[in-house]
């Protein structure tokens, strides 16, 4: 057939979406009926491209994924923070340049992001990795590396922090440059921890990502912004101490043991420690990464934080950096600690049900102020994440991985659309709205599919991250012992306690009387706030809806990650420490074992 | 892809097309009229071939179905979605679009004064609730049922919701998302315990005995909610601050008619679980005569509907526990067609009078021919009086529940049959005969032909349905055959006396005063018993441990976090002191220092 028709064969959903999207917009504006048309067009390119049947019927590439795109991972990291340190140049006053600018370079990394989806998932190793030797003298590399773990948590991050950044345009009149700034080096920090492999850089981009964050809410909040990023700052760096420590002793050990010194996680996973050993160390690493999800009782800078942050900000905290918590215990004091995450497992989920998912779901019912409210929704969401964890099954540890995902894309909707009453009307109390269905119609309407996705309502995306996680529970009786049907149903309560709070919200906000006289005036949803919250509205339903996109690159990695994690738990833990040989090849292959399965 | 197949696709995706379309294309949904006219013809493209997928299934029972994966975990598939074509699926899908099509084109009249934005926004819901009851409907496994279960929940919510400035609606609204919600989880557990157990969400595995009580115990739960049996009966009452178009299609025909379905569509694992099914039978019964006691002393004539919606469904649960899923199933059609009826005539005098309460009507029989001899029709028809469709249905009920537990639940329903015919006669008596109370009752008038021919179209089934009971028994793959014995005319000469009686009572001319029991029953009613302990359980029980909760997690949990970092401040300014700022001070730290370390660098090395 002609090339060209058969391209058109291809493309014709996505030029159907863009003619339709070119005719939606009521107002006349070309820009605007070009902006939307892109944009569904993009939507449909997306869904078709990314089909799973789609993908796997091109041709397999001969070269591999590093061969195909080199440094493709250290572009991901250094476009922001090399793009962040050349802003320190760019004129001050100029706000529209100084705005562009760092859309523009964000946009560069949304793009480089484009390039993941091209890279073929190899089954139980990291996709694409770059390694070279950085401080020799004590062992220390720049090794970073890709998984199904980090894939999606990174494209979230490349979709979300332009999102962000484009929303605050409207509300932050003062330091723009310090603020575009903070926000290049934090989304650097946030994918350079998500791909770091090696200890000492992991650290690093971990600690890094604190400082523009701690600038973002102490410069930027509101009212009680400085104590709020003091306590976020100690609290996070409290558990970084006790990271650090262990990071120490494990790298100490393997030098004692091999004569070399090694920060990477490869090399540091060789090491067999005696299960006392494991746990002093598993608790120094789960501890940072738990403050960081937040789980109870280390969880009370959140609700600080996120008041006191402005939008931007706690879209950013909420979507991205709690991932990292789950994100690093997964890869880190999982990875390194197998017997002792395995012990505690169990009792963590009691937690993770008990203290997030109910706990946080009651606290968050009787909130007033709406941020607030929504960090305790986190607490309470994050919870599921973490049992999906622990459960560690395939159901479930894809679940908790989506799950990440649908709590980044529905509780930064949700920030972002606090923060829209916030900024018209300076306050956030419920007790100060009502009605606003009247004035804010598509505010309200959007409102209102976010509050569903949050709910898990089918359809959306909460549902099936929720509907995985508890399905994975159910059947974890290895995993989380004679508790584990119990903690599914636990599960279960919190997402009628879900419905409880949020519909709360939506009666108080948005029915009833107009009789807030203040409220009469308010107009609707901005441009820049409908362009910002239309990309979340669609993935809502696109991951709703096609949960296979989403899933299917996670199974390579995560069923041979959690094949290999039960044959290390098989072997019994050590007397004293030992370290394992190395493995021929560079890379690790895991031992293929017999699979445990959930039961 | 089969034919069959085919036409529940078409089924399905009509509307769901429609309520997209009116979602995206903003002008169009402002627009108001186009948007009616959207989902009124997706409507009748899905009963077509609706009626098309019936037709099929009289000369096939190979139940055929058409499944894709949703969602996966590792290489196994979690949850499929798809559509099942069988006699149960196809039956109920004729209901649901029949009724739909009908309450939208009486939609088109009485909301015909509202605002041209809302009344789109009312169709592009209705077209949003017909995809989301026939994805309940068609399901092929539990979840896929289960979601549909949730969506219909959710355009409910949105519905009740609609006069969201008023404020008993929005509290109403929000009452029935909780209430189904709260019995959701019922659904919910039951589908992790069904998964724990066969790894998979059929209705046709074979359980343990207590796996499969556990399963049915737990889904029976999400039906009382969806349902609305005693005592999860509150929200149906409430959910009447929607608009009556929507009360007869979401509150009386089908989506509260879902949990009974829901029974229906998994009788294999019910039929598994006796003991579940005493449970059912014992709770139906209470609740058909508890919402007939009620229904009794209501004025307001949408309440007195819904009770009465209570009292039916409780029949089919009550057919159900007893076995018999023919009678429920039956029954849950024959009452579709009659109540839409009933609530679409109640919403066409509504709209004549201005009024809920059936005390501002009176004598509409003379100005609203169509109106009061639909409602008529359809008050005998739920009386069950020989001849019409709820006659055959309440029968087979009756007949199913005969002997039953030492006939108790039997007695109940004989009674709630004369009470039923007792409430509707004094419904149809004060509202429809007498004189007028009011100028506007005295100056109502046919409604026009969007709402009087829907009523006119639902008047058939209501008369003819009873007697294709045994077509209806044929697709589902059962036997029916009707013979007068002494329990249809039991319970039909009590209906007539119900009439009767209510003709002396309320027949004559306005009454002052209740008689005594009636005066009594709506005494206790009064007290809102039911609701006030939901009342006090969310208000003194959940919302005090969540402010407690609060409270803890601020100065408890924060606090001692707090006192953290107060100590090592008040640390810092003890030890302040020491750094004085005078050098002597500070020589004098110095030497102590010296000295020190001499002392260690001699004794010290002895070790």
């Amino acid at each position: 057939m002609n090339p060209a028709l058969l391209t058109f064969q291809k493309l014709w959903p996505a030029l159907a979406a863009g003619t339709v999207g070119a005719f939606v917009p009521r107002r006349s504006s070309r820009v605007e009926r070009l902006g939307i048309a892109l944009a569904a067009a993009a939507c449909v390119l997306f869904v078709t491209m990314l089909w799973p049947d789609a993908v796997a019927t091109e041709p397999a590439s001969t070269l591999s994924n590093a061969e195909r795109f080199p440094h493709l991972l250290s572009w991901l990291v250094f476009i922001p923070i090399v793009g962040g340190a050349l802003m320190l140049f760019a004129p001050r006053q100029a706000t529209k340049t100084v705005q562009w600018l760092t859309l523009g370079i964000m946009g560069a990394e949304l793009v480089a992001t484009l390039f993941l989806f091209k890279l073929t998932p190899t089954e139980g190793k990291y996709w694409i990795e770059e390694s070279t030797p950085w401080i020799e003298t004590f062992g220390i590399r720049y090794h970073i590396a890709l998984d199904g773990f980090s894939y999606w948590l990174i494209v979230l991050t490349s979709v979300l922090t332009p999102i962000a950044t484009y929303v605050s345009f409207g509300s932050i009149k003062t330091r723009l440059k310090d603020f575009c700034i903070a926000f290049l080096f934090l989304q650097g920090a946030m994918v350079g921890s998500l791909v770091a492999l090696d200890l000492f850089l992991f650290y690093v981009m971990w600690e890094l990502m604190l400082v523009p964050m701690y600038i973002l809410i102490g410069v930027f909040g509101s009212t009680d912004r400085v104590r709020a990023a003091i306590k976020f700052f100690l609290f996070t760096m409290a558990g970084s101490m006790l990271m650090l420590a262990a990071i120490l002793f494990v790298v100490l050990k393997y030098k004692a043991l091999t004569g070399e010194m090694s920060w990477d996680l490869n090399d540091l996973q060789r090491l067999n420690f005696p299960l006392t050993t494991q746990r002093w160390l598993f608790w120094g690493f789960a501890i940072a990464f738990l403050i960081k999800v937040p789980m109870f009782p280390v969880h009370t800078w959140l609700p600080d934080a996120h008041t006191n942050a402005p939008t931007g900000g706690s879209i950013i905290l909420a979507a991205v950096m709690l991932k990292l918590g789950c994100y690093g215990y997964i890869r880190f004091a999982m990875g390194l600690f197998p017997h002792a995450a395995h012990v505690y497992g169990a009792t963590l989920a009691g937690v993770a049900v008990v203290g997030g998912i109910l706990y946080g779901a009651l606290c968050a019912m009787k909130q007033n102020d709406v941020k607030r409210l929504v960090a305790y929704s986190s607490v309470s969401h994050l919870g599921y994440v973490m049992l999906g964890i622990f459960s560690r099954n395939p159901a479930s540890m894809e679940g908790a991985v989506l799950q990440m995902v649908n709590h980044g894309i529905s509780t930064g909707a949700l920030f972002l659309l606090v923060g829209v009453v916030y900024d018209r009307r300076h306050t956030r109390d419920l007790a100060e709205f009502g009605g606003l269905a009247k004035v804010m119609p598509w505010y309200a309407a959007v409102f209102l599919v976010v509050t569903f996705s949050s709910i898990g309502l089918p359809g959306t995306n909460g549902f099936v991250g929720e509907w995985l996680i508890m399905s994975g529970a159910v059947l974890s009786k290895g995993t989380l012992g004679q508790w584990g049907r119990s903690q599914a149903m636990g599960a279960a309560l919190g997402v009628i306690l879900g419905a409880v709070y949020m519909l709360t919200v939506a009666q108080k906000m948005f029915f009833g009387p107009l009789d807030n006289p203040k409220n009469r005036k308010l107009p609707d949803l901005t441009r820049r706030e409908g362009i910002a919250l239309a990309p979340l509205v669609v993935l809502i339903f696109v991951i709703g809806l096609f949960p296979r996109i989403f899933t299917e690159p996670m199974h390579v990695t995560i069923e041979p990650w959690i094949r290999d994690f039960n044959a290390r738990v098989e072997v019994p833990p050590v007397e004293l420490a030992t370290v394992a040989p190395k493995p021929a090849a560079p890379t690790p292959t895991p031992v293929p074992a017999p699979a445990q399965g959930g039961e | 892809m089969t034919r069959p197949v085919m036409y529940a696709l078409v089924a399905l995706w009509t509307p769901a097309i429609a309520a997209l379309a009116l979602a995206a294309l903003v002008p169009l949904r402002k627009k108001g009229w186009p948007a009616a006219a959207v989902a009124i013809f997706s409507s009748l493209v899905s009963l077509g071939s609706a009626i098309a997928l019936f037709m099929d299934r009289l000369h096939d029972e190979v139940p055929q179905q058409l499944v894709a994966p949703w969602i996966h975990a590792g290489s196994t598939v979690v949850a499929e979605v798809g559509v099942r074509v069988d006699g149960i699926s196809a039956s109920m899908l004729v209901v649901v679009t029949l009724v739909a099509t009908c309450v939208q084109v009486f939609s088109v009249g009485y909301m015909h004064d509202e605002p041209p934005a809302a009344y789109g926004r009312y169709f592009t819901l209705h077209a949003l609730f017909l995809f989301s009851m026939n994805t309940l409907v068609i399901a092929p496994n539990i979840l896929q049922l289960f979601a549909g279960w949730e969506l219909v929940g959710v355009t409910s919510y949105l519905l009740i919701g609609f006069y969201f400035k008023k404020p008993s609606a929005a509290r109403a609204a929000v009452k029935a998302f909780w209430v189904t919600k709260f019995a959701d989880m019922g659904l919910l557990f039951g589908l992790l315990v069904l998964f724990a157990a066969t790894g998979n969400f059929g209705w046709d595995a074979k359980l343990s005995h207590g796996v499969a009580t556990a399963v049915t115990l737990l889904f029976f739960l999400a039906v009382v909610g969806k349902s609305a049996q005693f005592p999860l009966h509150v929200w149906l009452p409430d959910a009447m601050e929607g608009p009556t178009p929507v009360s007869a299609l979401l509150h009386a025909a089908t989506m509260v008619a879902a949990g009974v379905f829901l029974v229906v569509r998994t009788n294999p694992l019910f039929a598994q679980a006796p003991a579940t099914r005493m449970v059912m039978l014992g709770l139906g019964a209470a609740t058909a005569l508890f919402a007939a006691l009620l229904a009794l002393v209501q004025t307001d004539i949408k309440k007195t509907l819904a009770y009465s919606t209570c009292s039916q469904l409780g029949y089919m649960v009550a057919a159900l526990g007893a076995g018999s899923m023919l009678g429920g199933f039956f029954h849950l059609t024959t009452h579709a067609f009659f109540k839409a009826l009933l609530f679409l005539a109640a919403g066409s005098a509504i709209h004549a009078v201005h009024s809920n309460e059936i005390t501002d009507m009176g004598g509409l029989a003379k100005k609203m021919p169509i109106t009061a001899s639909a409602f008529i029709v359809g008050s005998l028809a739920l009386a069950g009086v020989p001849g019409l469709s709820g006659f055959f249905s309440k029968d087979l009920v009756l007949e199913a529940v005969e002997g039953q537990l030492s006939n108790v639940p039997y007695a109940a329903l004989m009674l709630t049959a004369f009470l039923t015919a007792f409430y509707m006669g004094k419904v149809v008596f004060v509202a429809f005969f007498g004189k007028p109370s009011n100028e506007k009752a005295a100056h109502a008038h046919e409604s026009g032909l969007s709402m009087s021919g829907p009523l006119m179209v639902l008047m058939v089934p209501t008369v003819v349905a009873g007697y294709f009971g045994a077509t209806f028994a044929h697709v589902q793959g059962e036997h029916y055959h009707f013979h007068f014995g002494t329990g249809p005319a039991v319970a039909s000469s009590l209906g007539l006396a119900g009439i009767v009686l209510a003709y002396f009572v309320y027949g004559r001319g306005p009454r002052t005063e209740q008689p005594a029991a009636v005066a009594l029953v709506d005494r206790i009613a009064k007290t809102r018993l039911v609701n006030r302990v939901y009342e006090y359980g969310f208000h003194n029980v959940t919302l005090v441990v969540a402010s407690g909760l609060a409270f803890v997690d601020r100065y408890v949990v924060d606090g001692l976090i707090n006192l953290l970092g107060y100590g090592a401040i008040e640390a810092g300014r003890k030890a302040r002191p020491i750094q004085s700022g005078f050098a002597p001070d500070y020589v004098l730290a110095v030497v102590l220092g010296v000295v020190g370390l001499a002392v260690w660098a001699v004794f010290g090395s002895w070790r």
